[in-house]
């Protein structure tokens, strides 16, 4: 009564007497309806003056009855109501009061979880009308009420949702909720999904585009294609990876698809990201153009074209696709990089080198390490296809010219071609590790003492050994004698870029063009020299020099000499007949002449324009004063031995110099470490050079010591010690590199496994068990290379049925068999005898002469027609068939129209059993035909025909599980006569196991390869792609077995012999195309055409 | 027997005679060994891929032989030279292609002599070009001419010719190139010692495309350069590198006017392979070569 006292009091002077006494009624009726309604009735004077401020005397009276009706269902829904009702009717028009009463109402059904829920309703009035019209807040009570009358659970949390959901969205709303209607009544079920999804991924469209989005999903989700959260969330992905002012275009587009072809809106809005990463949105045009004449012409079609699992749909975004992905040219790549070298190169990713960890960490620089090319994965650098390609072409040029023109080959001994060497005279610089070798002391420049004692010859000999035996290479030697080794590095780096170049376009002259516009665009990318600091503006001048960059440079006015000179060095590197020896030569020597260069900021009017094709400026030759560039390399090799990892500056340490940091790697000549090439394609030289005497192991701490010295490698920042220059190496990348320089040394017996490690399958190469057990290789497509003794392929004799199947078979076939005969006769050469009258032979035909001599004393034109030949046509072929005898091939055909259910084994394991006896007692009795079954018919009438040829002919049959079990039965070897046993093994060949085709192609090309013939054919029948047990690298299992298959039959031709593949899998040709590439082989669209069609195809192939 | 007919010359057999030096760079000292086979009568096979000169060679030491340059005068040999007879052998051919036939005429029969023969009775060179090619039935004429006996067995007409001194046998054969079940055999080839063919060292074969093509040099380096890195193939793929004939076709052609990397395309790419990845990857070879 409390509540009713103070509302009095507030409304005492508002009402009128009668109004007054209404409302007091009201009240006490609203408590009088039920025992707990007193509760309501608090509430209803407690919301009173707010109400009452907002509302006209009339509508107060209507509320008040209102909420009395309420009260009278549940008064729990009146105090709801009550409570939320002042909140609410700030943005409640007073009539629609009732309306929103009733649809709170609505959702009430009498059980406390619809109440629970009515009541949540109306307390969340207030916020929801802050973002909703009425009409949308209908929509929505309407969509909870559907909602509720699956799962109230479901609708409050819609409801809870719904309130933290529309503060985020817009216009868009009504048709937010329009989905969510027609989800509540098609599948309720998705609804929550459908909220997550929105909340999460709506915010990421933009909002002009949200309502179409919604608008497109409701019309999905009509039609019954599609997951509205999904679709959602792929809607949104979508739209993203499009560009601003398309998205208009692209829903456009999708609604046309609507039209057509419902089910493939929602694949075309899942792989919309995907297709955009590749081709841009006018491509996308017409790549969708093509997808609806495809979905017009065939749905399935259609749709897998969507999918983007259709060779066409691939097809037609490669064509309009700008970038080039490595693995489409990496064979051409690998092959014409192995052209240029004439060495084993491989070609893989970049990623891979990184994934290594030895040292290479840019994910997307080519780079490579002596044997291997890194190239970027993909390059969509430039607008065409074809400029994508030179780039590729024009970086593989460059990262094989590393190899073909000796970059890693430096040999700090080697004299130079343009220069008088200055490395003799480098000091030997003391270094921390003591060397082992007492002929040679420790101290810098001076022979020992023991030394002096032998002869010249020999002091020089053991001095040399013994400073050879302080580096790993000789690339670390040289880096080593300068105290700055990151700027030493950065030299060389870019001068022996630049002599490959030049030696590059001197040799191959017709990448030129190419080249000079990748050079181009490097130069677009490099940063302004006048914003570094100095001594980086010199490096970075060089840069620009090595690209060819020849006027509009800048450089430090003070050094605009120093610059000259530098020029002068890079370009008399920059021929091609330099060798890389001098560039080490210029890099000493423009080490020198930066040595002097402070790294200093200054304001870019203090850089002045250099133009180095200007002939009337003074002279640039640098002066040969060995003095001077000897004298920076004063301190070198102490650097890191007093442990700060700094490099201390000397006395040219200036105040505002800034650290030296490396240039930014130029895009096609990537991350170029020649230390570490060196060391590992040395390994690979000499452990070949050793022969079988093993050098002395790298000890894991030399590698640790190179790797620490080397600016190539970066260690690790340790983390939480800011300010800490000094990077520590990680241990796991020594041990790395010590694990690749392992398997780089030809000795290692492990080094044979290869550097791919078999996902699926573990292991090493495999040992024939016994005398009947063979290996064989297998191709991996993806690393480009076989893996050594893969597989085992086992022998195995058919074991012998019964002839019925054989007799039945030509008794049913018999008009078929007379035919094959009659046509197969037509083929019998006329072997081994003599061809007469002919004009040119062996030997006179003894009764063509006698002709001959007859007609011309008889005065007749006499035949000219008087030699015999041998006949030529000798018909000398052998064929191996090859059966395909996979669980597959148990396959029923649909041949008595009978349903596939009709055989079908039982899902329950002990009824399985029972089937399975079952079925194997049935035995011939079985009233089905199976792939397998139409094989051995076809089989049964072929060979029965050859006999009559005279072909020498084998039968194979091939199955097996896993690598090391591939079974291999021999029904008919190739010399075996055809005797009664071949018929009864043929009569057992039936379905196995897996199809492991590889193998057993190279078993059967190793037996035709024994054979004297002229022509041999290897023909395999088959009813699907070959699949087996970990016959599949990284998941892509398909592929890899098609390509490992594809490799087994080119071996087969290479060998002389013809390969065919026949199979009865309709699907057949995605595969075939690329398995079989330009070899033949057909598809057989009807099964039962197998026993006519093989002699047909027979016949064809052996004439 | 010479006849000149007006754009031919017809020449006999054993009476043809090269009359101009051919040219011919030595790859090493086969020149001296040939010669010194050649007086001691030993038979000689040469061994190596198509286009590595083995035909041009002997030709070469056909005309050196009877030219007697540098005092490399021959001890056998008729005063006019040495006939070389070139027989190409394909699988058609059989013995009577070498030895001779009867002939049909007017009168009855008539023998002719087979190129063997003739070279045989003449005393020259006689060339079995492919020998691995010819029918089995040669092989039994070859063996006696190859050893002691130097004997010519000629059944039909049951007569024996001794080969006169200057007659040498030379044969040819490619040994990657024909398939296992046509080598040679060991009782053949141990009758013969055997000089190996490769392919020239690019300054030489820069010489050969200059002098047989007539192109200039740079295109020759580059012809070169391109053949040179074909043949780095061969343990990728190609069976055969690329000859030094296919080369100079390429640089004949460029001298008519064609598009180096057309010349290079239909002469050496498309020659040497099917494979169209090859021919792809051999393409991008050409075009980084030629401008």
């Amino acid at each position: 009564m409390e509540a009713y006292d103070s509302a009095k009091a507030t409304l005492g002077g508002r009402l009128r007497d009668n109004d007054m006494l209404a409302w007091a009624a009201s009240g006490l009726e609203i408590s009088g309806k039920t025992v707990r309604s007193w509760e309501a009735a608090a509430e209803y004077f407690a919301a009173s003056p707010e109400v009452q401020r907002q509302l006209p005397s009339g509508q107060f009276i209507r509320w008040s009855a209102v909420g009395s009706r309420l009260c009278a269902d549940s008064p729990s829904l009146a105090v709801a109501f009550f409570k939320a009702s002042p909140g609410s009717l700030m943005r409640l028009r007073p009539r629609y009061i009732e309306d929103w009463a009733n649809l709170g109402r609505s959702l009430y059904r009498g059980t406390w979880k619809s109440s629970t829920l009515a009541c949540r309703y109306y307390e969340v009035t207030p916020e929801l009308l802050e973002q909703l019209n009425f009409v949308e807040f209908t929509r929505f009570s309407e969509f909870l009420e559907a909602l509720s009358l699956r799962s109230y659970d479901l609708a409050s949390q819609c409801l809870n949702d719904g309130v933290d959901l529309f503060q985020n969205l817009g216009a868009e709303r009504e048709s937010f909720i329009a989905v969510a209607r027609v989800l509540a009544d098609k599948s309720w079920r998705d609804v929550r999904g459908y909220f997550t999804a929105s909340a999460e991924a709506l915010p990421r469209v933009d909002a002009v585009q949200r309502g179409r989005l919604l608008t497109l999903i409701r019309k999905l989700v009509q039609l019954g294609h599609g997951n509205a959260g999904e679709g959602v969330i792929a809607g949104a992905a979508s739209l993203s990876s499009v560009p601003a002012d398309r998205q208009s275009r692209f829903l456009e587009l999708s609604e046309q698809l609507l039209s057509t072809a419902p089910e493939a809106v929602p694949e075309l809005l899942r792989q919309m990201p995907a297709i955009m990463g590749r081709v841009s949105f006018n491509q996308f045009e017409e790549w969708q153009a093509e997808g609806v004449t495809a979905v017009r012409e065939n749905l399935d079609a259609g749709l897998s074209y969507f999918r983007l699992e259709s060779a066409r749909s691939q097809e037609v975004l490669d064509t309009l696709a700008s970038g080039i992905e490595l693995t489409r040219i990496r064979d051409l790549l690998r092959t014409y990089c192995r052209a240029l070298v004439g060495q084993s190169i491989e070609l893989s990713p970049t990623s891979q080198i990184v994934e290594k960890n030895i040292g290479w960490v840019e994910g997307d620089l080519p780079t490579t390490e002596g044997t291997t090319i890194y190239l970027p994965a993909v390059v969509d650098r430039f607008s065409s296809k074809e400029s994508n390609f030179s780039w590729y072409k024009v970086v593989a040029t460059h990262q094989v010219g590393h190899i073909e023109f000796g970059s890693f080959g430096f040999d700090f001994a080697r004299p130079s071609t343009v220069f008088e060497d200055l490395r003799p005279h480098i000091p030997v610089p003391e270094r921390t590790r003591a060397p082992a070798d007492p002929g040679v002391p420790g101290v810098p420049g001076a022979p020992g003492a023991v030394l002096d004692e032998l002869p010249a010859e020999m002091q020089e000999a053991a001095k040399e050994r013994g400073i050879e035996g302080q580096w790993l290479t000789d690339m670390g030697r040289f880096f080593d004698a300068f105290p700055d080794r990151a700027l030493s590095h950065d030299i060389f780096t870019v001068v022996e870029d630049s002599r490959l170049d030049a030696r590059l376009l001197h040799e191959y002259r017709g990448i030129a063009a190419a080249y000079h516009t990748v050079q181009e665009h490097s130069l677009a990318e490099r940063p302004a020299i006048d914003e570094l600091p100095m001594r980086e503006a010199m490096i970075e001048f060089i840069v620009r020099l090595s690209l060819r960059q020849r006027s509009g440079l800048k450089v430090p006015r003070d050094y605009k000499k120093v610059a000259r000179q530098i020029a002068h060095l890079v370009d008399s590197v920059a021929t091609h007949e330099a060798i890389v020896e001098d560039s080490a030569e210029a890099t000493l020597r423009i080490y020198g002449l930066l040595a002097d260069v402070p790294n200093e900021e200054i304001p870019p009017d203090e850089f002045d324009d250099i133009d180095l094709d200007d002939e009337d400026e003074e002279d640039s030759a640098p002066p040969e004063d060995a003095e001077q560039y000897l004298k920076a390399l004063q301190g070198a090799g102490d650097s890191r031995a007093d442990g700060t990892g700094e490099m201390p500056e000397d006395e040219t340490e200036e105040q505002g110099e800034e650290d030296y940091e490396s240039p930014e790697d130029v895009s096609y000549r990537g991350d170029f470490k020649p230390e570490l090439a060196q060391l590992l394609s040395q390994m690979q030289m000499s452990a070949g050079m050793m022969d079988g005497e093993p050098g002395e192991p790298l000890t894991e701490e030399q590698l640790a010591e190179m790797l620490e010295r080397s600016t190539e490698v970066e260690g690790e920042p340790q983390e939480g010690e800011e300010g800490d220059q000094q990077a520590q190496i990680p241990e796991e990348l020594i041990q790395n590199l010590l694990k690749e320089l392992a398997r780089r040394d030809p000795q290692d017996p492990q080094s044979s496994q290869g550097p791919f490690v078999h996902v699926d399958e573990d292991g090493g190469p495999l040992e024939a068990t016994d005398e009947r057990s063979f290996v064989y290789d297998e191709w991996d497509f993806r690393g480009g290379e076989y893996k050594p003794r893969w597989c085992l392929v086992h022998e195995k004799d058919m074991a012998e049925g019964d002839t019925t199947f054989v007799q039945e078979t030509l008794h049913s076939h018999a008009s078929l068999v007379r035919d094959i005969h009659r046509q197969f006769e037509r083929m019998v050469p006329e072997t081994f005898r003599k061809i007469k009258r002919l004009e040119d032979g062996e030997d006179h035909d003894l009764d063509a002469v006698i002709e001959h001599f007859v007609e011309r004393r008889s005065g007749i034109q006499p035949t000219e027609k008087l030699y015999w030949q041998r006949n030529k046509v000798e018909r000398d072929v052998a064929v191996a068939f090859l059966l395909d005898m996979s669980a597959s091939t148990a396959e029923a055909i649909d041949e008595t129209g009978r349903s596939d259910d009709d055989w079908g084994a039982p899902d329950d394991p002990v009824e399985y059993m029972v089937w399975l006896r079952s079925r194997r007692a049935e035995g011939l009795r079985r009233s089905y035909k199976r792939i397998v079954d139409i094989e051995k018919e076809g089989i049964v009438l072929l060979s029965n025909a050859l006999e009559m040829l005279g072909d020498r002919f084998g039968i194979y049959g091939f199955s097996g599980y896993g690598r090391e079990n591939v079974e291999f039965y021999i029904i008919k070897e190739m010399d075996e006569p055809y005797t009664e046993s071949v018929p009864r093994k043929i009569d057992r060949i039936a379905p196995l196991h897996a199809t492991r085709m590889g193998p057993a192609i190279r078993h059967t090309t190793a037996k035709l390869r024994e054979l004297d013939a002229k022509s041999k054919v290897l023909f395999m029948i088959t009813d699907g792609r070959p699949q087996d047990r970990g016959y599949s690298r990284e998941g892509v299992e398909k592929e890899y077995a098609v390509h490992d298959t594809k490799q087994a039959l080119v071996e087969a031709r290479r060998d002389g012999i013809v390969p065919f593949c026949l199979t009865v899998d309709k699907a057949g040709h995605d595969y075939m195309k690329t398995m079989m590439e330009d070899m033949s082989y057909e598809v057989l669209h009807d099964i039962k055409l197998l026993p006519t069609r093989l002699p047909q195809l027979y016949q064809k192939l052996t004439q | 027997m010479t006849q000149a007919n007006s754009g031919f010359t017809q020449y006999k057999v054993e009476e043809y005679y090269i009359q101009d030096e051919p040219f011919y760079i030595p790859q090493s000292d086969e020149i001296d060994i040939f010669t010194a086979a050649y007086n001691e009568q030993i038979p000689i096979l040469l061994k190596g891929p198509t286009g590595t000169g083995k035909t041009r060679f002997v030709e070469y030491m056909a005309w050196r032989l009877s030219s007697g340059v540098n005092g490399a005068r021959p001890k056998h040999g008729s005063a006019n030279g040495i006939p070389l007879v070139t027989v190409a052998c394909h699988e058609d051919l059989t013995a009577s292609d070498l030895v001779g036939r009867y002939l049909i005429d007017a009168d009855g029969t008539r023998w002719i002599d087979g190129p063997l023969t003739r070279a045989v009775k003449a005393g020259g060179i006689c060339y079995l070009d492919e020998i691995v090619e010819a029918r089995k039935d040669t092989t039994v004429i070859i063996h006696s001419l190859t050893d002691h006996r130097r004997m010519l067995t000629i059944d039909k007409l049951g007569e024996v010719i001794e080969a006169a001194d200057g007659f040498l046998m030379v044969i040819s054969y490619n040994p990657g190139y024909q398939s296992a079940t046509k080598d040679l055999k060991h009782s053949t080839r141990q009758r013969f010692i055997a000089l190996e063919f490769s392919f020239p060292t690019p300054e030489i074969e820069r010489e050969i495309i200059i002098h047989e093509s007539g192109c200039d040099e740079q295109t020759a380096i580059q012809l070169a350069k391109l053949g040179e890195k074909v043949r780095n193939l061969g343990d990728f793929g190609l069976s055969e590198g690329a000859s030094t004939r296919v080369l100079i076709y390429a640089g004949r052609l460029i001298n008519e006017g064609v598009a180096p990397r057309r010349a290079a395309q239909v002469a050496v790419t498309w020659g040497i392979t099917d494979d169209v990845q090859l021919q792809r990857s051999i393409d991008e070879v050409a075009t980084s070569i030629f401008p």
